[in-house]
């Protein structure tokens, strides 16, 4: 497969800091490895990130759950929660799903909508299936709505969503989100110089 | 059943086709070459088969399949097809509802709207267009499912197909003439 690609323009070099993304970069390098990947994305449709899975035997699913995000927030049952994640989520097919990019959505979820989505998700996933995610950790303030990350090469991540108004952070510790996430552990995690923590989770 | 431009049909005239041909000159139309291509406009609703031999844009509003296996179809901004799609090369702009199978490509234009499941050897995406569905990347799973559709006009095996978020669970049975 072949994505078709544009530079990034001047002011796109020169906006969003990129940020350096170890275990993002430690992905792509399963990925190298070979072999038939199934990629779940949780965030918007994006050029960049097509290119990058582009290279690999993949197929990439794409949710765009951040639409969603105002709605979940809403909801407090945990069944009705469920109900509604499973609904925006693919119907698990004969493939089941080997990475998960949450991106920044984590810090967009409550708690128990963090459970509902990661939950619905591990039942699609293959056993051992990785998730990447960011969160906002040693900062307290982040972007009023999620963010736009698209990888800028193999190794960084860059934000071409984030700017306006922001709003107090969650700043889930590893501890809440070994609460909210009980079918996940947390195979690395690195702080990234913007106050953000970097996780790789594998089911 | 619509066939457009095929060999050997007898001529039809646009208004009895249901279509027109013209030299387009939006910029979407313009991407495919200077021949000219088929056109339904943007009055025009087509439930249905949709099958040709020459390239088409789609203004208009189409259900059912379309199949144009050697040539482009552009769906355009004002275009909205509810359909699976099979040709060469696939442009959209405006919305589509649908899984699309490009033998050669499919591009997404920014002003697009897709919910539905992309095959193809090369696809591409412009940033700001809405998109929830699968893009299959894997090149021999491209040309499995490519192949398949060039054999036969069968429609691929359900579980083969990942499943569209928000999509319905079943899909209606194809419909064939009008």
């Amino acid at each position: 497969m072949v994505a078709d690609l544009r530079p990034l323009g001047k002011a796109q070099a020169e906006g969003p800091e990129a940020l350096n993304a170890p275990l993002f970069h430690s992905l792509i390098k399963r990925l190298e490895g070979g072999g038939r990947w199934i990629v779940l994305d949780l965030g918007a449709a994006r050029s960049d990130t097509i290119r990058t899975f582009g290279r690999f035997r993949c197929r990439l699913d794409i949710v765009d759950l951040a639409e969603a995000v105002g709605a979940l927030r809403d909801v407090t049952d945990p069944r009705l929660l469920r109900q509604l994640v499973d609904a925006l989520l693919p119907r698990r097919g004969p493939e089941a799903t080997d990475v998960v990019l949450c991106w920044d959505l984590i810090n967009y979820l409550s708690a128990p909508a963090l459970t509902a989505v990661m939950e619905s998700i591990a039942v699609r996933c293959k056993s051992g299936a990785l998730a990447h995610g960011l969160v906002y950790y040693s900062t307290r303030t982040m972007p009023q709505q999620p963010g736009s990350f698209v990888p800028l090469d193999d190794q960084r991540l860059i934000n071409k969503g984030a700017s306006g108004p922001e709003r107090p952070a969650p700043r889930y510790s590893p501890e809440e989100l070994a609460r909210c996430m009980p079918r996940y552990t947390v195979e690395r995690g690195r702080l990234l110089r913007n106050g953000m923590q970097e996780f790789l989770f594998r089911l | 059943m619509f066939e457009i431009g095929k060999k050997g049909a007898p001529e039809k005239g646009p208004e009895a086709s249901g279509w027109t041909e013209t030299r387009p000159e939006s910029a979407s139309s313009q991407k495919s070459g200077p021949r000219e291509k088929a056109v339904i406009g943007p009055s025009i609703h087509i439930d249905g088969d949709l099958r040709g031999e020459e390239d088409l844009l789609i203004e208009g509003e189409v259900s059912g399949t379309v199949q144009l296996r050697s040539n482009s179809l552009t769906i355009g901004a004002q275009g909205k097809v509810r359909a699976d799609v099979y040709a060469n090369s696939i442009y959209v702009e405006g919305l589509m509802e649908g899984d699309l199978y490009g033998t050669e490509r499919v591009h997404i234009r920014k002003s697009a709207q897709v919910r539905g499941n992309v095959t193809s050897p090369r696809v591409s995406l412009e940033d700001g267009a809405k998109f929830k569905g699968s893009i299959e990347m894997d090149p021999q799973a491209v040309q499995t499912a490519t192949a398949n559709r060039s054999i036969g006009n069968a429609r691929p095996a359900a579980a083969a197909k990942p499943a569209v978020p928000g999509k319905p669970e079943a899909t209606p049975a194809l419909k064939t003439g009008i």
